[in-house]
């Protein structure tokens, strides 16, 4: 518990950042919205686009004169962000005691290796629901005035479910190389470099069927707003494949780091 | 049974050495003394005592337990001063202190406040705002404050002032009388002397002499001045001495071995000056790097 509360308490000025970063990014993008908003001129604007260039951002399939269909829209980019604060966490929040130096004080307290891989896991976890939970406020606060239906609240509920699966992902890659990686300058660049990695796979994997079997390869491609604005339910097949990845990740992170050599 | 046995520990970072074969064994309420230059393998093995690496082969016990299977519980009795202390920044000495307490059982507060207030620590600045020495002092107090029963000192005295370095000194005698078995590595050899009664000498990973102080100086090296007219430094070459030199008509050398066959050797010549002495645990020290 002592662990927990120090990181959170450590973590707690990271955590006001990404908030107001991703507050900031949701008002914006819902400002535009607003001329978007059931107006027929934009629909035709964006029909006569390529139909390429709407799958690779994510724009195809939805009616972004709705406010559902911009939700979906804004999902991607809600998953990079979290994605990165997530995998970030995960892997700063280990590799930091031998960044600063301060393992050789952490690790030589009465405490097992697991025991703190499980408090810091819990303390980044913690800063991940926050994370959600003020994006799926302000998404809440800023879709009011477009007055939504009961549907559209069970779309973002949803949505948040998928972030959180999403989250947890990249958060479990993140302490898995945050454990494993005795280069531990290296740890959080490697974690972010395999986000980005995996979100411009899905970039590409968009442009072709053939490309399709890529889709396994990358979260960003695991929960389709699309689907979900449709099926109203997420595949279960991709929840079970994230939580594989979770539970892998984790395991991999706890071995690892309860056999290597503490970098100091 | 010794508090630490080590038994033919090897530590190979990769390729890079750490320590070869080192074999030793510390007894309950000894101070053991572990001398050697930087880069000897001193932290090596501290590190290892502590898990914080593992070995590449050999084992360790502390109190009769191993060290890397037992790690965390051994840890609850093991007070450890690194030689260079890291905290977190951005923490308040007394909460740094409190946080480190709260991983033992017992109430510390008592000994926490005793401890800062011997080594005159301000307990409201910020890691960050302290000099390295006050930093080492934050140290002493968090290594001490559960009243561990072995301590390992890593260069504890480095960035401490002389009336500091007293004090702490006064504090390990009095946790050893205690019954505190203490495992202090330095390279500096004064206050291996004025502390240790065994001390182990680390050289370039192997551990080349474990020896009783007092030993180590009498029964050890004599040094060896002559000065005589027209002796050559060759004369005096016989088995048992080193580091034989010749300046402005001295000649220096140790010498190990049956005094009476150097006092024959030199008896043979007329001298002008003749001086026999222990050496310091300085030039035993030199003596083995050379």
């Amino acid at each position: 518990m002592n662990i927990f509360v120090r990181e959170v308490k450590g973590n707690l000025k990271s955590l006001l950042i990404w908030s107001v970063i991703v507050a900031l990014f949701v008002t914006i993008g819902t400002a535009k919205f607003s001329a978007y908003f059931e107006n027929p001129e934009m629909l035709k604007v964006l029909d006569a686009m390529p139909p390429a260039l709407l799958a690779a951002f994510s724009m195809e399939g939805f009616n972004l004169t709705t406010v559902s269909g911009f939700v979906g829209l804004m999902f991607a980019y809600y998953v990079l962000m979290l994605g990165i604060a997530a995998a970030m966490w995960g892997s700063e929040i280990i590799s930091k005691e031998e960044r600063d130096k301060t393992v050789e004080f952490a690790l030589t307290l009465p405490v097992t290796r697991s025991r703190v891989v499980t408090a810091k896991a819990l303390a980044a976890l913690f800063n991940c629901v926050a994370l959600l939970l003020v994006t799926w406020g302000i998404s809440i606060v800023t879709a009011r005035p477009y007055s939504p239906d009961a549907a559209f609240y069970r779309f973002l509920a949803l949505l948040m479910l998928a972030l959180f699966l999403l989250q947890l992902v990249f958060l479990a890659i993140g302490l898995l190389l945050g454990c494993a990686m005795k280069q531990y300058r290296r740890a959080s660049s490697l974690a972010v470099s395999v986000l980005l990695g995996t979100y411009f796979l899905s970039i590409i994997t968009a442009l072709s069927a053939k490309l399709d079997f890529l889709k396994y390869l990358t979260p960003f491609k695991y929960f389709d707003a699309v689907k979900i604005l449709n099926e109203s339910r997420l595949d279960g097949g991709f929840v079970a494949l994230s939580l594989a990845i979770v539970v892998v990740s984790m395991v991999g992170a706890y071995v690892t780091y309860a056999r290597r050599d503490l970098y100091i | 049974m010794g508090v630490i046995e080590v038994n033919n520990l090897t530590k190979y970072y990769g390729k890079a050495r750490g320590i070869i074969d080192v074999s030793f064994q510390v007894g309950e309420g000894e101070i053991f003394g572990f001398i050697g230059p930087n880069g000897a393998g001193k932290s090596t093995t501290i590190r290892l005592l502590l898990s914080l690496i593992h070995p590449t082969s050999g084992s360790a016990t502390i109190f009769g337990k191993d060290c890397f299977l037992h790690g965390p519980e051994l840890r609850r009795d093991i007070g450890y001063l690194p030689s260079e202390v890291f905290y977190y920044e951005r923490m308040k000495v007394i909460d740094l202190l409190k946080y480190s307490a709260s991983f033992y059982e017992r109430d510390c507060t008592q000994r926490m406040n005793e401890l800062a207030e011997l080594m005159e620590l301000e307990m409201n600045r910020r890691i960050e705002d302290l000099s390295y020495g006050n930093r080492k002092k934050v140290g002493i107090v968090q290594g001490l404050l559960h009243q561990p029963k072995l301590l390992f000192l890593d260069e504890p005295t480095a960035g401490l002032d002389p009336l500091m370095q007293a004090k702490f000194f006064q504090l390990i005698r009095e946790e050893n009388q205690r019954g505190v078995t203490v495992f202090f590595s330095s390279h500096i050899l004064g206050e291996v002397q004025r502390m240790c009664n065994r001390v182990g000498i680390i050289k370039e990973g192997r551990l080349i002499e474990i020896a009783d102080i007092r030993t180590l100086q009498q029964n050890n090296y004599k040094k060896v001045r002559v000065t005589a007219d027209g002796l050559d430094a060759a004369f005096l070459d016989l088995p048992g001495v080193t580091n034989l030199e010749q300046q402005n008509g001295a000649i220096r050398f140790f010498y190990k071995g049956d005094i009476n066959a150097i006092l024959h050797k030199i008896g043979a010549v007329t001298v002008s000056d003749v001086t026999i002495e222990e050496p310091t645990l300085e030039e035993i020290f030199m003596h083995y790097y050379e």
